[in-house]
């Protein structure tokens, strides 16, 4: 009974990880109709540069934070401004977004693996409440409950974000079209912008949290996210928080109990079967509405 | 002369990966002329691959390594487009991509057909010529293909698939065609790539060769066939040229520098038909004006 309460909260804890990821990366998908290749590599940057934050200055852990987060933001904006933004002013589809998205994965793991060295590195024990919560009846890490509070917190403040702020409408207009959007009386380079940096940001914090969480912190890092995060966000349905969030938490706790009771060779397999289900039977989602144009 | 040989025996084994990369690039391509951006080129290679290397330790000859590569090819590539075709295409480029995701969990779990984690040595390196017949059939099949019922429709479907309805083209077929010669072009551009390399694994056929016919394809021009050769010649052959001028650590950053330079300043590729088109009426454009001048 223990094990099995303890591999729920581990269950629970990278689930988070995958929906707080998911949530940036369909951001991007759902309204800059972007399939962003990179963005993994935003999580590997966030935690390089909050582990640079933890070693250099010796920052404390909501700095650390903070800086991966900042971070990961200028990032995806660059990235945005140098490579989608020539797209986006010719109109190109979405394939071209993809390619562009794939040569700066290749620029930013490089330069990730150069930056730790080819090695995986780990954050310093006193840059992070280490400490166990509960020990009696299950041991429960302060970082676990960090993780999963940070996806509660992020998930329900960009629902309400997308759903009953102006800022949100404004995103949610520039990408079902940015014509009206513009003539609507939206300013669309600085919401895409926004969007951007917003994206960047939470895609980081799920890097750098995730680089605690796991001690590794590397280019392998994003990569594992970027396919579970992928995987939440599909089955989620990609243009609702909720959804994501939801089904990272599922994909989360499922992978750890097939890994624990069935097999730990059919842990990706399960998460990826569920996730080729669903686009085939039910693309649009758990909760997503499928009003979106499919072109 | 010796200075010649000198510079075939550096460059063999480049020429050789350029060739079997164009075999995977025209896959990619002619699923991409269909209108489908799909990555299940990956899975075809694997197939064939492990198939192929299979064949070959068991000592079978070339030819029914590459017969039996490309059946193999062809019977999942149709597989893969009876269940994928009912998508539209930004749901086909996400679903092939998880299914080369699964491709990689599978193989792992199969270690009586693939060698597991551990991977499969394939005792036999490809005659260079065996290659050069290959590509060139593979080759001459997309020239009779680009000028064909087929090729024709295939344009028209992926400029507009409405208008393509209109005019009587048959768009399922016409996808399944696509699929199939993929399959079959994947099949044994992955038996090859086994044999060029004599060992293959599960990472093999994974995200990044998956990335590569892409980028190649893309790189090369996904308007005409000889595009995605042109592409997969020149990715090859970046990194051996910026070996000379630039330090190991930062080819790969080059590689995608020059990918996102070509994504920005070339979008339509390398070789561009529509441009080739242009530039010829150009002239005939500017007589007109004189004459109304």
């Amino acid at each position: 009974m223990e094990l099995f309460a303890s591999q729920l909260l581990n269950g629970l804890a990278l689930g988070s990880l995958c929906g707080l990821f998911g949530i940036g990366f369909g951001l991007v998908f759902a309204t800059l109709g972007i399939l962003n290749a990179a963005q993994g590599c935003y999580a590997s940057w966030a935690a390089i540069i909050g582990l640079a934050a933890a070693e250099k200055m010796g920052a404390p852990f909501p700095l650390i934070m903070l800086a991966g987060m900042g971070g990961a933001a200028a990032v995806a904006v660059a990235v945005d401004q140098l490579g989608f933004q020539p797209l986006r002013t010719r109109g190109a589809d979405m394939l071209g977004a993809l390619i562009t998205s794939i040569a700066f994965w290749m620029i930013l793991d490089s330069l990730a693996g150069f930056a730790t060295g080819q090695q995986s590195l780990s954050f310093p024990s006193t840059s992070y409440p280490g400490q166990m919560l509960l020990t009696e009846p299950v041991p429960l890490p302060a970082m676990q409950l960090i993780t999963i509070a940070v996806l509660v917190a992020v998930a329900v403040g960009m629902h309400l974000l997308m759903t009953r702020s102006s800022v949100g409408s404004a995103i949610r207009a520039v990408g079902w079209n940015p014509v009206a959007a513009a003539l609507g009386g939206v300013n669309s380079r600085s919401i895409i912008l926004l969007t951007a940096a917003l994206s960047g940001a939470i895609s980081g914090l799920a890097g750098t949290l995730g680089g605690v969480l796991t001690s590794n912190v590397s280019f392998t890092l994003g990569q594992g996210l970027l396919l579970k995060g992928f995987a939440a966000v599909v089955v989620g349905g990609y243009s609702d928080v909720r959804g994501t969030a939801i089904a990272g938490v599922i994909l989360g706790i499922l992978e750890v109990f097939v890994g624990q009771y069935i097999s730990t060779a059919l842990r990706d397999a399960f998460t990826y079967s569920l996730l080729l289900v669903f686009l085939l039977v039910k693309p649009q989602g758990l909760f997503g509405k499928g009003s979106l144009v499919r072109a | 002369m010796d200075y010649l040989s000198d510079l075939w025996a550096t460059n063999r084994s480049t020429v050789a990966f350029a060739m079997v990369n164009s075999l995977f690039a025209l896959s990619t391509y002619v699923v991409l002329a269909a209108g489908f951006l799909s990555f299940s080129t990956v899975v075809f290679a694997a197939v064939g691959g492990f198939v192929g290397a299979q064949l070959v330790v068991k000592g079978v000859g070339l030819p029914f390594v590459f017969g039996a590569a490309a059946g193999g090819g062809l019977l999942i590539s149709l597989l893969v487009a009876a269940v994928f075709l009912r998508l539209n295409s930004h749901w086909m480029a996400l679903a092939s991509l998880a299914l080369v995701l699964i491709t990689r969990v599978v193989t792992l779990n199969a270690p009586a057909l693939t060698g597991g984690v551990n991977g499969l040595g394939v005792p036999l390196a490809l005659p260079m010529d065996w290659l050069t017949g290959v590509l060139v059939l593979t080759v001459l099949a997309f020239y009779a293909l680009h000028h064909s019922w087929f090729g024709v429709a295939s344009r028209v479907l992926r400029e507009d698939p409405s208008v393509a309805a209109c005019m009587g083209v048959d768009l399922r077929q016409i996808q399944l065609i696509a699929f199939g010669i993929s399959g079959i072009v994947g099949g044994i551009g992955g038996a090859a790539y086994a044999m060029l390399l004599q060992f293959i694994s599960p990472d093999t056929f994974f995200l990044g060769i998956a990335f590569t016919m892409i980028a190649a394809t893309v790189l090369g021009g996904s308007y005409h066939w000889f595009g995605p050769v042109v592409g997969a010649v020149v990715y090859t052959a970046l990194p051996i040229v910026m070996q000379a001028f630039l330090p190991h650590l930062l080819q790969e950053v080059a590689n995608g520098v020059v990918l996102l330079l070509i994504m920005i300043f070339l979008p339509r590729g390398l070789i561009d038909p529509r441009a080739v088109r242009l530039r010829r009426a150009a002239p005939a454009a500017a007589g007109v004006m004189k004459i109304r001048a």
